[in-house]
């Protein structure tokens, strides 16, 4: 084999794909990163900095352009689609997919660099030792290869460079991570917390962990990082690069160390397999805008495209050798494809809190009620569980839906209002290899490139999962006091919907069951690792990013540790 | 007693404005409108009618009103370029029905004395929040209203004491009440 090029490749610059490239940078190694978008530069892309008279048209998107271009990002995620964020969106008329009759998938996503990690709500929580031995357990899917103790320390390391924002409580199922300062809770939701935790034996109601700096360290002061402002612009980018992003921190850590090579966009559509040394041998890209086909080799590939897209990445590289797909032997890719899974969101008035307000807008977040289900409370009618975010703030009145005119009207708006609690119940989803990701037999994109065709339904644990989280979050707030307690549509999310996609090219034991090893390394092809949510054994029901970037720290070191051994 | 306006307003400076870092740069530019001409998506009857209805909303007291902050100029660019056609269509609806029902209690409304103008909207505004009258689109017009006032420069500032930067998070403020 020629000399190859980089000793690594990572395919796409996100979550995942800013933290793989970090690592094998930061051990000397020559990375190439390729990103399918375009580049985002923070000076001329992050719109946080605009006031909100500086948009027109309340900043909502035109309804012809929602209609035409994003209607299946704004269907999905309306609240984040802002004329000054459209940018950070998929354009659904460029990037189109299809649903199996009779199912619907929300396939939410940006192309460019960083990824979703501009776009994401920054929840952070690590899984908890119940969450690695639940299959073996329950005979459910596949066993992880890994268990908890195994990503502890990379859980720490990527933690410590992250920055998470939150409290040290000790449980179980729920560990701490190395903390800065969490945002405190408001009166109303400390008096919530004292209720339920008194009410309700084993549950805790904690402040909601997030990758905000509120206690920057000499490390992130350094990326040119700074402490959270509390001014919830988040969705816009953020100049302080206060929230963790790739493009906030990953990314210009691995550039630093001058080992980063980075490509845009480059769409990676095949990888090219070596029969006779067994690996991976070249990733073929086309070129967004010119169509250029071309083709890198690197020592090692790491697949970081988000769960969908490098399994579609591994099905279109079809060979004599894998002819369902490189790396598929055991024909789970594109499988098991999981989510997690809410439905009615609960929500009541506080009274008592009338004579206080609050100052400065906390982003993302307020508390976290950590899963209890089949943890401190048994047998319950469903297996596995879920976590309820959600707050409490000040109603305000800008938007116009309270009676009256005139001066009245106009000083009801300069008084707080009523405290509104809330809270949503993000649940776990059971992998089912029925529910997948294939590609579509001859609709191609406008690259050449198949599109997706998704096949995904929940089943009856979700179902009565849901159900039962429903019943709780009503049982809580009355509990908590709350009056005029109303629950949303008890629709269960659509498939996709909480944009925690995963599983797609799962971990196992056996490579006649599982596509990649305890080192998200794929059985069958050694020098390619998957680090994305594709390599998820289940889904637990924590939001996973932070997982993610546990997990590519861990296979980027081990990677290195082959390399200089001398194996690849 | 001190008014929320007041007690935010002593919160700024306490910490020190918005910052070097707050945002700046030019305010949208809305198309000025006088209220008896017509718009790019109103017509001349239309505006007068939406330019009397946000006044009496929204008026001006020791802060601006929704004229001050050209409020009608913003609506009428929301309507004509970020709308579509079936917004436009309900939107233009919810006007006749609103502009009939209140000529019905008040003569003729655009002419009406100030008093007769305020009663026959403040009874139409109450119906419509009890629910009556196929009210649904005086709802969606008034909540376009309020969210365009305050999302102007002046009602953003100067009424909501809106703050780009600031810069702590504090999760229990007291409202001082009694003088
Ligand atoms: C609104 C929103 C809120 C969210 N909130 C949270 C939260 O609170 N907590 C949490 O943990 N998670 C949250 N998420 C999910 C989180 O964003 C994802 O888990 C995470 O970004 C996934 O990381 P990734 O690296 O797999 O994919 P991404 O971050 O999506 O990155 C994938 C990258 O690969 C590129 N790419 C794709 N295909 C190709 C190709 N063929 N060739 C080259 N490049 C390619 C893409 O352009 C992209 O840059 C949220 C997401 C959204 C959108
Ligand atoms: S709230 Fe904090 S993290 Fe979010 S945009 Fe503002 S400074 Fe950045």
């Amino acid at each position: 084999m020629a000399e190859a090029e980089f000793d690594a490749i990572v395919v796409g610059s996100g979550m995942s794909g800013g933290m793989s490239a970090k690592e094998l940078c930061e051990r000397g190694l020559k990375v190439l990163v390729l990103e399918r978008g375009p580049e985002i530069v923070p000076e001329r892309d992050y719109t946080d900095l605009l006031a909100p008279w500086e948009s027109d048209h309340l900043d909502n998107v035109s309804q012809d352009e929602i209609n035409e271009r994003y209607y299946k990002q704004y269907g999905g995620v309306a609240y984040a689609i802002k004329e000054s964020t459209k940018h950070f969106w998929v354009r659904d008329d460029e990037h189109p997919y299809e649903e199996a009759e009779g199912t619907s998938y929300d396939w939410l996503r940006g192309y460019h660099t960083a990824g979703r990690s501009i776009m994401w709500s920054r929840q952070t929580y690590r899984l908890g030792p119940q969450d690695f031995t639940a299959n073996l357990e329950e005979g459910v899917g596949v066993d992880w290869p890994v268990r908890y103790e195994d990503i502890v320390p990379w859980y720490e390391k990527v933690e410590t460079f992250v920055g998470v924002s939150g409290s040290e409580e000790g449980l179980d199922q729920l560990p701490d991570s190395v903390f800065q300062p969490a945002f405190e809770l408001t009166d109303a939701e400390k008096s919530f917390k004292q209720k339920i935790e008194k009410t309700f034996d084993g549950r805790s109601v904690i402040p909601a962990r997030i990758a905000h700096l509120t206690d920057a360290t000499k490390e992130q002061l350094s990326l040119g990082r700074s402490n959270c402002q509390a001014r919830n612009r988040c969705h816009h980018g953020c100049t302080f690069k206060a929230y963790f992003s790739s493009l906030n921190a990953t990314l210009p850590a691995a550039k630093r160390s001058g080992n980063l090579t980075m490509v845009h966009n480059a769409i990676v559509r095949g990888l090219e397999y070596d029969t006779s040394t067994k690996r991976v041998s070249g990733v073929r890209v086309v070129d967004a805008e010119t169509m250029e086909a071309r083709t890198y080799t690197s020592r090692v590939v790491f697949l970081n495209a988000s769960a969908i897209a490098s399994a579609m990445i591994l099905l279109q590289s079809k060979s004599e050798s894998f002819p369902k797909g490189l790396a598929n032997r055991s024909d789970q890719v594109g499988r098991n494809l999981m989510d997690h899974v809410s439905s009615a969101g609960v929500a009541g008035i506080m009274t008592g809190f009338e004579d206080q307000t609050v100052f400065g807008r906390r982003p993302s977040g307020g508390i976290y009620i950590p899963r209890y289900a089949n943890i401190t409370e048994k047998n319950k009618p469903f297996k596995r569980g879920f976590g309820f975010q959600g707050g409490a703030r000040p109603l305000g009145n800008s938007s116009g839906q309270i009676a009256g005119i005139g001066k009245d009207f106009k000083e009801a708006h300069k008084r707080p209002g009523p405290w509104r609690f809330n809270v949503l119940a993000f649940g776990e989803q059971l992998p089912n290899p029925e529910n997948r990701v294939t590609l579509h037999a001859s609709r191609k994109d406008r690259w050449g490139n198949p599109v997706p065709v998704f096949n995904v339904s929940y089943g009856e644990n979700e179902r009565i999962m849901q159900r039962e989280a429903v019943k709780d979050a009503q049982a809580m707030m009355e509990a908590a006091g709350c009056i005029n307690i109303t629950t949303s549509s008890a629709n269960l999310s659509k498939p996709g919907n909480r944009i925690h996609e995963m599983g797609t090219a799962r971990m196992g034991r056996d490579p006649a069951t599982s596509v990649l090893n305890g080192w998200a390394q794929a059985h069958d092809v050694p020098n390619l690792f998957v680090t994305d949510g594709a390599f998820m054994t289940s889904s637990a029901c924590q939001n996973p990013s932070l997982t993610y970037m546990a997990f590519s720290a861990r296979a980027a070191n081990y990677a290195a540790d082959l390399i200089s051994e001398g194996i690849f | 007693m001190t008014t929320r306006r007041e007690f935010v307003k002593g919160l700024i400076i306490s910490v020190g404005g918005a910052s070097a870092l707050s945002a700046c740069g030019d305010a949208a530019t809305i198309i000025a409108t006088a209220t008896e001409e017509g718009g790019q998506f109103y017509s001349s009857d239309e505006m007068a009618l939406v330019s009397r209805i946000s006044d009496l909303i929204i008026p001006r007291t020791e802060t601006p009103g929704a004229l001050d902050a050209n409020v009608p100029g913003y609506l009428d660019a929301l309507m004509s370029d970020w709308a579509s056609a079936e917004t436009q269509n309900y939107h233009r609806e919810a006007l006749k029905l609103i502009s009939g029902q209140l000529d019905a209690r008040s003569g003729e409304f655009l002419t009406a004395s100030e008093p007769e103008a305020i009663a026959a909207l403040s009874e139409l505004d109450r119906e419509a929040f009890e629910g009556g009258n196929n009210l649904d689109g005086y709802r969606s017009f008034k909540g376009y209203i309020t969210q365009s006032y305050f999302a102007t420069e002046l009602g953003a500032t100067e009424e909501l004491k809106w703050v780009a930067v600031p810069g702590v998070w504090d999760p229990s403020v007291k409202i001082a009440t009694g003088n």
